[in-house]
């Protein structure tokens, strides 16, 4: 995939976990525009290892000056959060993909229900730009933990107007998902992006209301889970590979210099699909992609996210 | 003796491969009607000999959601299920003499209708793709659309040179009701236009015909 060479121009703490990134073109050209809810891949070079990490971009689509890219600190997680955080300073170059759009609004939606939780507040950042513009009609109900720790709240309200709902863990809020979804004009669309659960929560209240798959989209906003060693053999390029506890299958075999098509890196597009052809503990998915039964079957594993229980794992690569 | 150039190999390949099992993939499949389990609400359409899919989706069951069925007692066949479906849909049952008024009902009850509701449709081709036109306004897919083939196989024919639907085309060849052109019924559907492209079939050797015969009844 292309990259492009990117320069950090300014980085400020939005809370003390969240660290806003602005980047330009290393010449100082325009950037490729992009739509709401797009996405780059970072790569880092960290010594020792590469991370590649996606961000949603969540500046204006109309400014092709500069991206935006907002980073939580993840302690509990691999590398590629903390590296951005303690190694990432002003002038520093980086690498990063083109932008890719795996959560866009639909063109067809009447009315738009963006519902973020945490950091999963950035790809709708964007995507505003892209509704206001279009004079489009939408809710956003952002959830967090308090407001201390919430990013972009002042922002927003000054964006949204009377169109954000804003509900703090701490204050006791949450978000009625049944009373929200059950009350929507036909033609409504919902996205979600935030963490596991709630995606899981919103998917599953929009489903049981009878809500068409066409008019819910999620983004899970994780990174890779970290897990425990293993050794990965691929069959056609006949080498075997250790994954680390903090690395990736898909980090691990890049690393090897063996070639592996991805997209997202979040295990939503499906790009980076490989066949299974041994495993003798069973497959951890923790992807959006494969279906349940196909999960259950083991013949597929998304090397972006998922890992194995086991400890040996041949893959048709 | 049929007539030759372009035109004429188009439907000449088309017959050669529907002979073999080649299925165009615009084609739309119909399915029998049931009912999603997943819903706030249901609406159900249906006329003519359709009202026999209603009543076999009551056959299944009496949802627990409200349910509306809005009925057109004339459809291109003659079958008129009224008074079954006034015994069997004691609740929410509208019959209506004519689509149309059908129709208008319809976009009344999507206005004030949530997400949750879902659609239903059996009847002939042309009455499906009406209701999904009707839908379309109200941010309704087709796809979310759950449609059941009944009635009559008749085509609406789109003539790619006037932009005219003729309606309830049963030949393979008809003449365009917009400006008379011969048209061959291709198999090619628009889900935009609800309507299969009828294409000039004696464009070089005018009165050229091939056969006329009824293969839509
Ligand atoms: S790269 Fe998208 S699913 Fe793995």
């Amino acid at each position: 995939m292309s990259t492009i060479n990117v320069k950090v121009a300014a980085i400020e703490a939005v809370t003390p976990l969240i660290k806003h990134f602005t980047l330009v073109h290393e010449d100082g050209s325009e950037l490729p525009s992009f739509s709401g809810g797009s996405h780059i891949v970072v790569t880092m070079d960290a010594e020792g290892r590469t991370y590649r990490n996606p961000y949603s971009l969540m500046g204006s689509p109309t400014d092709t000056q500069a991206y935006h890219i907002s980073v939580r600190r993840q302690e509990s997680s691999r590398g590629g959060s903390l590296f951005m955080h303690e190694h990432v300073h002003v002038g520093m170059r980086l690498k990063i993909t083109h932008p890719v759009n795996l959560f866009s609004l639909s063109k067809l939606a009447h009315k738009h229900i963006l519902i973020a939780g945490g950091i999963g507040i950035t790809p709708f950042m964007s995507q505003i730009e892209d509704l206001k513009r279009v004079g489009a009609d939408y809710e956003l109900h952002y959830a967090f933990r308090a407001y201390e720790q919430a990013a972009f709240v002042n922002e927003l309200e000054e964006m949204c107007e009377g169109h954000l709902h804003c509900y703090a863990d701490s204050q006791g809020e949450r978000i009625d998902l049944n009373a929200l979804l059950s009350q929507q004009p036909l033609g409504s669309h919902v996205y979600v992006c935030g963490p596991s659960p709630m995606v899981v929560a919103v998917l599953e209240t929009a489903r049981n209301l009878g809500w068409p798959e066409n008019n819910i989209h999620n983004e899970e906003f994780s990174s890779p889970p970290v897990g425990e060693p293993f050794k990965v053999q691929l069959a056609k390029s006949d080498i075997e590979i250790q994954v680390p506890a903090e690395m990736s299958m898909l980090e691990a075999i890049e690393a090897a210099g063996v070639k592996a098509d991805s997209l997202c890196r979040g295990g939503v597009c499906g790009r980076c699909e490989l066949t299974v052809l041994e495993t003798d503990g069973g497959i951890e998915h923790h992807d959006h992609y494969l279906s349940d039964s196909e999960k259950v079957s083991c013949r597929s594993i998304m090397p972006c996210v998922s890992r194995t229980k086991g400890k040996r794992l041949v893959l048709d690569l | 003796m049929v007539g030759s150039g372009a035109v004429l190999s188009v439907w000449l390949i088309e017959e050669i491969n529907m002979e073999r099992g080649y299925w165009i993939k615009s084609k739309p499949v119909y399915t029998s009607l049931k009912w999603h389990e997943k819903a706030t609400s249901h609406l159900v359409l249906a006329t003519g000999i359709g009202g026999m899919a209603v009543l076999k989706l009551f056959q299944q069951m009496h949802p627990t959601q409200p349910v509306k069925v809005l009925y057109g007692k004339y459809g291109q066949m003659d079958a008129d299920y009224s008074d079954t479906l006034k015994m069997v849909v004691p609740e929410g049952l509208h019959i209506h003499k004519f689509d149309d008024a059908l129709l208008t009902q319809f976009q009344l009850e999507l206005r004030d209708a949530q997400m949750g509701l879902r659609i239903y449709v059996a009847g002939s081709e042309g009455f499906i793709w009406d209701v999904v036109a009707a839908a379309k306004p109200f941010g309704i897919q087709e796809m979310e659309i759950m449609k059941e083939q009944a009635d009559t196989l008749a085509r609406s024919v789109y003539c790619v040179h006037c932009k005219t639907i003729s309606k309830y085309v049963t030949t393979n060849i008809t003449a365009c009701c917009g400006c008379e052109r011969m048209l061959f019924v291709r198999d090619h559907f628009s889900r935009n236009l609800g309507a299969y492209m009828g294409l000039m079939v004696d464009a070089e050797s005018p009165g050229e015909l091939p056969a006329i015969e009824e293969i839509y009844p």
